[in-house]
């Protein structure tokens, strides 16, 4: 029987874990709010039925979980009327180029795995009759789900996955509003760009230190080319294993190298190692602009206090945005209050991907694919009629990708990040150069 | 805790039980299965079964090796993987046919398997499963700082136009169907023929007590390699057609800590060491899986992986065994009768 053992303790462990990932999701399960789209079929109109594969249950769930409540949220605002709110659609019940038909959203679990991605769609698309897709969430499952629809000829408007790979595969189906890594590292670029020429800052020099993986070195590749597009001169690449329990010699390189502006791509350890030896050292650069992950992570700020004072970090979306942009603290408030999550970089991206796409079925007049894919092609939102910090939507036609996506550009101040670019949006001017180390 | 005898062990062999297993209900289950596509025609349908016997497959073939010859492994995701890149990088990067490149993924995984085999067959029981992890998560770190192999962005297979030549089908997933049926069938029957070979008696034996089946002569180590090596090769075909299937692969798909586990699961659930026990371990666990996500989990609340977890406990606690002993149980008076003499003993 000795060999039975091992797969039953093995078992026994792995139904435990099970049970843990079960009780560590209940508390979002419980957050659910009153589902607000059944009330359309009372009336007899029409409904117009999308579908979005996320990951709401597993290791993810959370995020699914918020990012569903942040579509049926926007499906509310559709539906409903809401003549305060400049949002697309909010004004008027339904989309009245259909005779005021609801959106109805049907949702799908794929569990962060591609193949579940996969099958989820296409359950979607040929039980459900969704006639256009949002979601997946995942970069990798919303490869996969894009396959689908692309074979079966509905529009996809992916609202939250960032890889580069995925507008580049020459679909004709696939939309993305939101920008993809490419252009948030752009924002780096474009924010240092506008500090020298507007704010006088005299930068030529800039210095990568990342960890040494798929994220860091892919980051620091795209960095040294758009340095060169963008006209600073790259005086050091430094790759450190992730994890590292010491970082002076890296440090020390940095040091020599004396670029004006270092760019980190750090997760959250490594960035606090860092921030720590750059102090030791009395390493002083002009400024440090990080590729978020490690930097903008909460416990960062927590743990490294005031050290972590002045740091720059482009980000997705800030909670401080509102106080430039109205709209977004009347949003954020009404979707805290009844669906008790935050608005935050990935509910705000899934929001606005169900009033792009709704917005392009409002003004194709139909649910025909085609003419939705059609009226996809020709949107054009203004950005103050969005809740993020772009200048507006408006899909590239050979790609699908929204040419008008921005990232932001953030720095900590007072224990805290504020917005500091685009300078339109700043709420907090930025402080440049970093302050010396001795001078706090 | 010693009653897992040889004789027991022939016990599943259905040859020997009252109902006429091998004659009647084989041919009609596999006739069942052959019109399945054309009577249930929605795609999810068909993927939940392509799904039960994928996993079907890898249950099987893990059953060689830890079922039969003893050895638990938790690392096959290294294998099921190695299985999918060696197919996907020969046609991305060579345009070689998936056919082709399926032999080679059995190939390649036969090939790291014996690399891993040799050193780790000397480790017993936990410490075998201990470096089988190990080794599935090196193979996993190396996919995911790989640039050549993409990454961890992972492979994109180019769409191809559909046919039997190119492995790829896009208007109907029939084909598919019927070719992880086919696979299916073939490692179940190596497995039906190693079983009453010497070299399935071999594995029992090794099973059992490795020192007294040294004692009499068998090469230890020479078998285990064997098992593993068939376990390997079935493993790694099923990571190609789970590669052409899927049309994409990552790490975390093909490589993921969860897949080995799945890949255990099913044999054990269902009843390992015995032929049909993969099978209807897939046939369970898997619909289960598939219909619990899709029609309980759209709430977000982990129903399915509750049921899955309670389900596992009643079998690891009432018939570790698996369920083919359930079955077995209530197929043969004889089998009662045995046991409640022998208990009596």
């Amino acid at each position: 029987m000795s060999h039975l053992r091992i797969p039953a303790i093995s078992l026994l462990l792995i139904s435990l874990l099970l049970g843990a990932c079960v009780s560590t999701e209940a508390p979002a399960a419980t957050t659910q709010a009153p589902a607000a789209t059944a009330a359309a079929t009372a009336e007899q109109v029409t409904v117009v039925k999308i579908g979005s594969p996320l990951p709401l249950t597993g290791s993810l769930a959370a995020t699914g979980v918020a990012s569903r409540d942040a579509e049926l949220f926007a499906a509310d605002i559709i539906n409903g009327d809401y003549p305060d709110l400049n949002l697309p659609l909010a004004a008027g019940e339904g989309l009245p180029n259909l005779g005021g038909a609801k959106l109805e959203i049907v949702f799908g679990d794929h569990q962060m795995d591609p193949e579940k991605g996969a099958s989820e769609t296409e359950r979607l698309i040929t039980e459900e009759h969704i006639v256009a897709v949002v979601g997946a969430y995942a970069s990798a499952v919303s490869a996969t789900s894009s396959q689908v629809t692309e074979r079966y000829g509905i529009p996809f408007v992916n609202g939250q996955s960032t890889s580069t790979a995925l507008h580049t595969r020459g679909f004709k189906w696939y939309f993305r509003t939101t920008p993809h890594d490419g252009m948030f590292s752009e924002a780096i670029f474009k924010f240092l760009q506008d500090m020298r020429d507007t704010k006088g800052a005299d930068i030529t020099t800039v210095a990568t230190i990342f960890e040494n993986t798929q994220y860091g070195s892919g980051s620091s590749r795209s960095q040294n080319d758009l340095a060169a597009q963008y006209g600073f001169e790259v005086v050091a690449n430094i790759p450190y294993p992730s994890g590292t329990a010491d970082m002076t010699a890296e440090v020390q390189s940095l040091k020599a190298a004396n670029p004006d502006v270092v760019l980190p791509s750090s997760y959250v350890a490594d960035a606090i190692l860092m921030v720590r030896t750059f102090e030791q050292l009395d390493f002083q650069p002009q400024a440090i602009v990080a590729q978020g992950v490690g930097f903008t992570e909460a416990s960062f700020l927590e743990t490294v206090g005031a050290q972590g004072d002045y740091i720059l970090s482009r980000e997705v979306f800030a909670a401080d945005l509102a106080e430039k942009k109205p709209i977004i603290k009347t949003v954020s408030d009404m979707f805290q209050e009844r669906y008790g999550h935050k608005m935050e970089g990935a509910t705000a991206r899934s929001f606005t991907a169900v009033l792009v796409l709704a917005d392009a079925i409002n003004r194709a007049g139909s649910t025909d694919p085609e003419a939705i894919r059609q009226a996809l092609l020709a949107t054009d939102i203004p950005g103050d009629q969005l809740i993020m910090p772009w200048p507006g939507v408006k899909f590239d036609p050979a790609t699908g990708q929204n040419i008008a996506g921005s990232g932001i550009v953030v720095q900590a101040q007072e224990g805290q990040y504020h917005t500091v670019w685009p300078f339109d949006l700043a709420t907090r001017d930025v402080v440049w150069p970093f302050p010396a180390w001795g001078d706090r | 805790m010693a009653d897992t005898t040889l004789t027991e062990g022939a016990a599943g062999a259905p040859a020997r039980k009252p109902f006429p297993l091998a004659g009647v209900a084989v041919p009609l289950l596999a006739l069942a299965l052959l019109a399945y596509p054309f009577v249930f025609r929605l795609p999810f349908q068909h993927n939940l079964m392509i799904l039960v016997f994928l996993y079907a497959s890898l249950g099987q073939a893990w059953n060689i090796l830890g079922g039969y010859a003893g050895q638990s492994s938790l690392g096959h995701a290294a294998f099921f993987g190695v299985g999918a890149y060696a197919s996907s990088l020969l046609l991305v990067k060579f345009g070689i046919v998936p056919w082709v490149g399926m032999l080679a993924g059995g190939l390649v995984a036969v090939a790291l398997s014996l690399l891993i085999g040799y050193p780790s067959f000397r480790l017993k029981g936990h410490y075998f499963v201990i470096a089988t992890i190990v080794l599935a998560e090196i193979i996993y770190i190396l996919f995911t700082n790989w640039p050549f192999a993409g990454g961890a962005e992972g492979l994109f297979l180019p769409l191809l136009p559909e046919g039997v030549v190119n492995f790829e089908f896009h208007s109907s997933k029939i084909p598919y169907y019927y070719i992880i049926f086919a696979i299916l069938a073939v490692v179940t029957t190596v497995v039906f023929f190693v079983e009453r070979s010497k070299l399935g008696f071999y594995f029992r034996a090794i099973r059992e007590d490795p020192d007294a089946a040294r004692s009499l002569g068998i090469d230890i180590t020479r078998y285990k390699l064997i098992a593993m090596a068939l376990s390997a090769f079935f493993t790694g075909v099923c990571g190609t057609f789970y590669a052409q299937f899927v049309l994409f692969i990552e790490p975390n798909n093909s490589l993921n800590f969860m897949l080995s586990v799945l890949i255990m699961l099913i044999p054990v659930f269902g009843g390992s060491g015995t032929l049909w026990g993969p099978i209807l371990g897939a046939f369970i666990l898997i619909p289960l899986s598939e219909f619990t996500r899709v029609y309980l989990s759209g709430a977000g609340r982990a129903i399915d992986l509750t049921l899955y977890g309670l389900l596992i406990m009643l079998v690891a606690i009432f018939e570790p065994r698996g369920l083919w002993a359930v079955v077995t149980r209530f197929r043969s008076r004889e089998t009662l009768k045995w046991r409640f003499w022998k208990s009596q003993v």
